[in-house]
C-alpha cells in the first residue's frame, strides 16, 4: 500500500545513503556448505493452526511443512517422488495403491512412526467431526488400512487420479499424542510434535516463530540450524528489515526487484534476487451464459485484441511469463505446443465482423442488431488486477468494444456476483495445479452456486477428457489426456490466458546453496541444503 | 443500553455480504461446498439471525466471550486451560496489555505536552511563539502518520541503525537482564508513541490555549494581579486550575479509545494490538472477536462517562455542592 512512497523516497535517497558504514562482510568467494546458523524470514500473517488439514493459510502451511511429513511429495520438477514411503505401487485396476515406508522412522519425542499413523490421520481427515475444508479427496478411498507398520493400502471404489496428488498433501500426525484430542480445539495445533527437518521452540503471538533442526528428523538434518519468522504485516517495513540486515529473506514486488534493488549498489552488493514461476495464474474469464460471450469467435476475437506482453511488462515490469494452458510451464503436463493466441488487432476485427458486429453508427463502438458492444470487468483489491483490467480497457477500445471495470471487496464479490452468476467478464486467478485433474473448475457438472465452473462452460469433449484423466493413473496416458484438453481449451478461449507472475525473493547474500535459475518446484525446495557460512553469520545477542 | 449496542452492532456485522467460510477456505478447488456448509452448520451460521444473537447473549451474560471462528479456536477473552494444562491465550488478553501501554504512555504525552504548549500559546497570544506553535501542531495534525513513520523508520533505522525499525522486542530479549529488557522496550516505543501522540497535539493544545484565554479575562484573575501577585503564580496557580476542569471531560471520552489501536500503525510497526485484532477480524467476519471487542469498547464508553462525572464532582465543589443539595 505504501510502497509507492518508499520508492519515491528511496530513490531521493540513493546519494544520501554513502555515509553508512561498509558492510563488514565479504558474500564473495567460495564456501563450503557447513552446519549451524540462524535465518531470519519475515512473514506478512501469523499461522493459524499448525495442523494443516485444519488451517487454510498459506502461513500456517509454510510452517508446518517444515514439521510434518507426508508420503510423498513432489520433487524439483514437480514429478512425484518418494519421502516418508520410499516406493508406492498401484494394482493393475488402478483402484488399489500400496505405500511402502521407510524403516526406523521416528516421531521428534522418539516414538516410531509406523502405518497405524497413517492411517489415523486419514481417520481424522474423513471424520465428520474434523472442522476441515479438505476432506473430499479421501472420502473416496473405500478402504484403508495399515497391513503391517510398514504397508498402507489404500482401496478407492473406482480408480482415481488426483489421489496421488492427494497423499502428496496430507500432513502425517501422530497418533500417540492425538487419540484422546479433539482435532479442533487441541494444544497440538500450537505445540506440534513432527517427524520433519524441524521443531518448533518458540511462539510469541504476534511477534515471532522460531524452528529448531530435530535431531531426529526422519529426512537428515539440515544445514541451518534455526529458523526464525516474524510477522511483520506492511511490506513496507519488511523491506526496511531487509535492507537494514535484520531479516534474511523476503518476497518482493516487481517495483523493488526490477527499480529499487539494481539502482542501490550498497542493496546490490548484499542482497541476491530470485525469480521463480508463481504457483497461478491471471486470466479473463466470461461468463459464457451471457451473450455474446457465448459465441467463441467473440472471445476469440478478444484474444487476439489483447497483447499480452504488453500486460506482462506494465503490470509485472516484465517479470511473468504468458501462458497457453492451465499447467506451469516446464512441467510435464504443460504442452510445449501450445502458444498463446498472437496480439492481431486486425484478426481480431475479422472475428467480431464475422460473429455480426460492425459500427454502423461510426462512434467507435460496435454494435449488433443495434445494442453497442459494451460489457463490465469485475475484480477484486488487487493493484496487479486492477492495472490489468486498465490495458485490458484501452486494447479493447482500439477494436471497437466498450468496456466499464468495477473493483469490489473480496466478500462482495463471491457472495453477490460470483455465486450468483450476476457478472459479464471477471479478472481473477486460477492456480497452476500440480496435479492435472480440473474437473472442478472445467467439467460441465460443476456449476452449482459455489462450485468452481461459474464461468458456465460446457462441452461434452472436455468432460470426457476430464473423466478419463481422472480415472488414469499412468502418467504417460494422462500426459496425452491433459495436452488434448489443454488444446480445446485453447481454441475456445472460456477464459483469456493473461500471465503468470514470477514469485520474487530478495536473499542476503550469507545464505548460500540456493539453486539458480529456480527449478519449476522453487528455489525453496532444498531449503534444507542452504547453509549459512560462520564468517557472514550475524552477531548473535550473548547474554 | 449495551444490550442495545450490542444488537445494533450484531445486526450491521451480519449485513455485510458472507462469513468465515468465504475467506477461510476461499477459491480453492480442493474444499468442495459441502465442507463449506459443514463450517456453516458447526459454527451456527446457517440459523436465523434472532437465534444467533440470542445464543450469542445467552453466552455473553455468564461473561462467556466464545472461541474465535478462525481455525486456531483461540479463546476471545482470557486464557484458558485444557485437561493437560497446556494454556492457551486469550487474544484480546494477548493485545489489549500492548495497546493500553502504546496509549497511556501516549495519553500522558499529549496532555503534558498540549498543556504545556496551550499555555505557551496562551501567555503569548498573536506573538510568534503562539504562531510557530500552532502552525506545529497543525502540521503534526495534517501529516499522514504512515508517511512520517516510514520516514522516520528509515532514517532511524536504516540509515544510523539508532532505532529498532518495527515490532516490540530485539532478537534475544528472553536473555537479557530485566533493565536491558525495559531499555529495549522503551527504545522500541519511542517512533509508534510519537507518530500516534502527534496526531492528538493539535486539538488539546488549542483547547488549553482558548481556555486559558477566556479564562485570563476574567475578574478573579485582575484581582489575583492587582493583589501583586507575581506573574507564574497568576498563570500556574490560579487560570491553569480553572482551564483544566473542561479536560476532565476530555480524559474521560478518551478512556474508550485507549483499547482501539491504530490498524496502520501497527501494521507498520508490527505490534500486534487491538486495531489489527479488530481490522483482520472485521475482514475475516470473525464474529466472536468483532462482537467481543465492541462489547468491551461500549462497556468501557459508558465507564468512562462516569469517571468523567465523578471526576468533575471531585474536582469542582460547585458541582459537588450542586450534587448534595
Amino acid at each position: 500500500m505504501y510502497s509507492r512512497y518508499l520508492l519515491i523516497f528511496l530513490l531521493f535517497n540513493i546519494t544520501s545513503c554513502s555515509d553508512k558504514k561498509e558492510s563488514v562482510y565479504n558474500y564473495e568467494g567460495t564456501f563450503n556448505s557447513e552446519k549451524g546458523g540462524t535465518l531470519i524470514d519475515a512473514m506478512s500473517g501469523e499461522p493459524s493452526n499448525l495442523i494443516s488439514m485444519i488451517a487454510g493459510d498459506s502461513a500456517s502451511s509454510a510452517i508446518s511443512g517444515n514439521i510434518f511429513n507426508k508420503l510423498i511429495k513432489y520433487d524439483k520438477n514437480l514429478e512425484l517422488a518418494p519421502e516418508l514411503a520410499d516406493k508406492w505401487t498401484i494394482s493393475s485396476d488402478q483402484k488399489t495403491i500400496t505405500f511402502y515406508l521407510k524403516r526406523n522412522l521416528q516421531w521428534a519425542d522418539g516414538h516410531n512412526l509406523t502405518s497405524d499413523d497413517v492411517l489415523f490421520t486419514w481417520k481424522l481427515v474423513t471424520d465428520e467431526k474434523t472442522r476441515t475444508p479438505y476432506g473430499s479427496d479421501y472420502k473416496l478411498v473405500d478402504k484403508a488400512e495399515a497391513l503391517d507398520p510398514y504397508t498402507f493400502r489404500v482401496n478407492y471404489k473406482k480408480a482415481y487420479a488426483p489421489a496421488l496428488d492427494s497423499w502428496a498433501s496430507l500432513q502425517i500426525l501422530p497418533k500417540h499424542i492425538l487419540k484422546d484430542e479433539d482435532i479442533n480445539h487441541t494444544f497440538f495445533s500450537r505445540k506440534p510434535t513432527g517427524s520433519s527437518y524441524y521443531k518448533l521452540t518458540q511462539w510469541i503471538n504476534g511477534e515471532k516463530l522460531s524452528l529448531e533442526a530435530s535431531p531426529s528428523s526422519v529426512m537428515g538434518e539440515p544445514n541451518i540450524n534455526q529458523l526464525t519468522s516474524r510477522f511483520i504485516p506492511d511490506t513496507s517495513s519488511q523491506f526496511l528489515e531487509l535492507i537494514a540486515d535484520n531479516i534474511d529473506l523476503m518476497n518482493i514486488n516487481p517495483i523493488q526487484f526490477a527499480r529499487v534493488i539494481p539502482s542501490r549498489p550498497d542493496l546490490k552488493n548484499k542482497l541476491a534476487l530470485y525469480k521463480e514461476l508463481g504457483n497461478s495464474y491471471t486470466y479473463l474469464g466470461f461468463n459464457l451464459k451471457h451473450s455474446p460471450f457465448n459465441d467463441i469467435k467473440v472471445r476469440q476475437a478478444i484474444n487476439y485484441a489483447l497483447n499480452k506482453q504488453e500486460i506482462i511488462d506494465g503490470v509485472l515490469l516484465g517479470l511473468g511469463e504468458p501462458v497457453a494452458s492451465p499447467y506451469k510451464p516446464g512441467t510435464r503436463w504443460s504442452d510445449q505446443n501450445l502458444h498463446p493466441y498472437p496480439y492481431d488487432k486486425n484478426q481480431a476485427l475479422k472475428l467480431l465482423h464475422e460473429a455480426g458486429f460492425n459500427d454502423s453508427n461510426h462512434d467507435g463502438i460496435l454494435e449488433k442488431d443495434g445494442k453497442p458492444f459494451t460489457f463490465e470487468i469485475l475484480t477484486n483489491q488487487n493493484k496487479q488486477r486492477e492495472m490489468t483490467a486498465v490495458l485490458i480497457q484501452r486494447r479493447l477500445k482500439d477494436v471497437g468494444i466498450d468496456v466499464k471495470i468495477r473493483v469490489i471487496e473480496w466478500a462482495s464479490f463471491v457472495n453477490q456476483f460470483i455465486k450468483t452468476g450476476d457478472f459479464d467478464a471477471v479478472i481473477l486467478g486460477w492456480s497452476l495445479s500440480l496435479d492435472p485433474d480440473q474437473y472442478n473448475i472445467w467439467h460441465s457438472s460443476q456449476q452449482k452456486p459455489g462450485q468452481f465452473n461459474f464461468i458456465g462452460y460446457n462441452n461434452k469433449e472436455v468432460d470426457q477428457l476430464l473423466e478419463e484423466g481422472r480415472t488414469e493413473l499412468n502418467p504417460d496416458k494422462r500426459e496425452k489426456i491433459y495436452h488434448a484438453f489443454s488444446k480445446i481449451l485453447l481454441k475456445e478461449s472460456p477464459v483469456i490466458y493473461l500471465y503468470a507472475g514470477y514469485g520474487l525473493t530478495a536473499m542476503n547474500k550469507r545464505i548460500k546453496g540456493i539453486e539458480s535459475p529456480a527449478p519449476p518446484a522453487g528455489i525453496a525446495y532444498n531449503s534444507y541444503e542452504w547453509f549459512i557460512p560462520s564468517a557472514l553469520r550475524r552477531n548473535e545477542i550473548t547474554p | 443500553m449495551l444490550i442495545g449496542i450490542s444488537l445494533i452492532s450484531f445486526f450491521i456485522m451480519h449485513l455485510a455480504p458472507g462469513d468465515i467460510t468465504a475467506s477461510e477456505s476461499a477459491f480453492n478447488p480442493k474444499a468442495s461446498e459441502e465442507s463449506r456448509q459443514k463450517l456453516r452448520a458447526l459454527y451456527n451460521l446457517d440459523k436465523p439471525l434472532m437465534t444467533q444473537y440470542s445464543l450469542w447473549l445467552k453466552r455473553i451474560v455468564k461473561l462467556d466471550f466464545g472461541n474465535s471462528f478462525a481455525s486456531h479456536q483461540r479463546p476471545v477473552l482470557w486464557e484458558t486451560k485444557d485437561a493437560k494444562g497446556n494454556v492457551s491465550k486469550g487474544m484480546i488478553q494477548d493485545a489489549l496489555p500492548i495497546t493500553l501501554m502504546i496509549n497511556l504512555i501516549g495519553l500522558l504525552i499529549i496532555f503534558a505536552l498540549s498543556i504545556f504548549l496551550g499555555v505557551v500559546s496562551a501567555v503569548n497570544q498573536n506573538r510568534w511563539p503562539d504562531r510557530l506553535i500552532t502552525i506545529i501542531v497543525f502540521v503534526g495534525f495534517a501529516v499522514p502518520g504512515f508517511w512520517l513513520a516510514l520516514l522516520l523508520m528509515y532514517w532511524t533505522g536504516v540509515t544510523h541503525s539508532w532505532l529498532p525499525i518495527s515490532g516490540l522486542h530485539s532478537a534475544g530479549f528472553e536473555k537479557m537482564s530485566h533493565i536491558a529488557q525495559y531499555a529495549d522496550l522503551f527504545k522500541h516505543l519511542i517512533l509508534p508513541v510519537s507518530i500516534s501522540s502527534l496526531g492528538g497535539l493539535a486539538s488539546i493544545s488549542l483547547y488549553v490555549r482558548n481556555g486559558m484565554l477566556d479564562v485570563l479575562q476574567q475578574d478573579f484573575i485582575t484581582t489575583a494581579r492587582a493583589k501583586g501577585l507575581p506573574e507564574n503564580k497568576v498563570i500556574y496557580g490560579h487560570a491553569l486550575r480553572n482551564t483544566l476542569l473542561p479536560l476532565i471531560t476530555i480524559i474521560g471520552l478518551s478512556i474508550p479509545g485507549l483499547i482501539g489501536g491504530s490498524v496502520i500503525g501497527e501494521s507498520i510497526f508490527a505490534i500486534s494490538g487491538m486495531g489489527k485484532l479488530f481490522f483482520d477480524a472485521v475482514l475475516m467476519r470473525d464474529f466472536p472477536v468483532v462482537m467481543g471487542i465492541l462489547t468491551i469498547g461500549s462497556v468501557l464508553t459508558l465507564f468512562g462517562n462516569l469517571i468523567a462525572d465523578i471526576g468533575y464532582a471531585w474536582a469542582d465543589p460547585r458541582i459537588r455542592r450542586g450534587i448534595s443539595n
